[in-house]
């Protein structure tokens, strides 16, 4: 989604976020990352204000003063970004990729299934188009952030082709946004 | 290191935020440097600034068969395929102050070229605005107009501003046409 992202041409404005808004966003994003709960105060604090910025092809990101914490496209649903995932890594369940698949999640590929089944990598159970961090055999970190393409266990029985849609991955456009 | 297995479930003896440090050279965390084109560089900027960090580091590729050594001869050859491309990065360059006549005696001076400087167009343009007791916007992707004709003092100010700035990288145009 953002790997031809860049923050000159493609932002159109920052505009602060309504109240009523931005409690419904907290409340959906709190039903939907239940981890996140005890420490939504300390990721959007109350005084401070929500930015929303919006961006070309319906590109939505959220704010909290300098740093950006969640993005969407159109009505999906929110992603947190990256450096947010990690200071939070419990936000996102967790699926592992090996050593080899590194380099290409990193160039803004996808993830296939072989990645994901391999000695080197680990399958948790997820739904079809759910959002899962991708980790990988030996770090510590999150690399990229993704939307599973086919549920777990069809990874599993198939084993070819896009697993996991990369949304997000490290030094993409997304990460390279200032505010 | 498990740690990235499981971790769904808050950790009790770490505290969140987590914090963790990315690197200066490639902006990844520092586990990700390797597979960045410029490694080398994350290297440098590794020892320099943190040079705990590197030990450890080089320690862990040393006993860690998988991390680091294997890798290289791992990599594959074949097209260039999996190469992260590295944006470009474009040096400190060149000032440069111009006057537009607006209306017959009235000026505006054009400053362009503070950005690559990596100095913050807004705060510029405010500091000139203040210095000049005039308006100064941002007009552009690297320009800044300053209402009337400033020329006669704007280099000073502008190095005394930001040091960095030698006397050759600044430059008068005189003046332009719009």
């Amino acid at each position: 989604m953002f790997k031809k992202f860049d923050e000159k041409e493609h932002v159109s404005g920052m505009t602060p976020l309504k109240s009523s808004v931005q409690k419904a966003m907290k409340n959906k994003i709190i039903q939907m990352y239940p981890n996140i709960e005890p420490y939504i105060t300390q990721i959007m604090p109350k005084k401070e204000g929500l930015k929303v910025v919006k961006c070309h092809d319906h590109i939505e990101l959220f704010a909290v003063g300098n740093e950006l914490i969640f993005f969407r496209q159109r009505e999906s649903p929110y992603y947190p970004c990256l450096r947010l995932l990690h200071k939070y890594p419990m936000i996102l369940p967790k699926q592992r990729v090996d050593r080899g698949a590194i380099r290409f999640i990193l160039s803004g590929a996808n993830i296939m299934c072989p990645g994901l089944t391999s000695p080197g990598a680990t399958l948790i159970p997820a739904e079809q188009d759910s959002v899962v961090a991708i980790m990988a055999e030996g770090k510590e970190h999150a690399l990229a952030i993704g939307v599973m393409k086919m549920s777990s266990t069809d990874i599993q029985t198939i084993n070819k082709g896009i697993g996991v849609e990369n949304v997000h991955y490290l030094n993409d456009g997304l990460w390279h946004v200032k505010l | 290191m498990a740690s990235a297995d499981v971790e769904d479930v808050p950790q009790k003896d770490v505290s969140y935020p987590r914090k963790l440090i990315y690197c200066g050279e490639c902006t990844m965390p520092l586990e990700f440097c390797e597979f960045h084109p410029n490694y080398e560089k994350c290297k440098k900027w590794l020892e320099k600034n943190l040079p705990d960090q590197f030990d450890a580091l080089m320690r862990l590729s040393e006993d860690d068969p998988t991390a680091g050594g294997e890798g290289e001869k791992k990599k594959q050859k074949r097209g260039g395929r999996g190469m992260i491309k590295t944006r470009k990065k474009t040096g400190p360059q060149k000032v440069t102050i111009a006057r537009m006549q607006r209306n017959k005696r009235k000026y505006v001076t054009v400053v362009r070229g503070l950005s690559t400087f990596d100095i913050d167009l807004k705060v510029a343009s405010k500091h000139f605005a203040n210095r000049f007791a005039t308006g100064s916007s941002v007009t552009g992707d690297d320009e800044i107009v300053i209402q009337g004709d400033v020329t006669y003092d704007i280099i000073d100010v502008v190095q005394d501003k930001w040091a960095e700035i030698e006397d050759e990288m600044i430059e008068d145009l005189g003046d332009q046409k719009r």
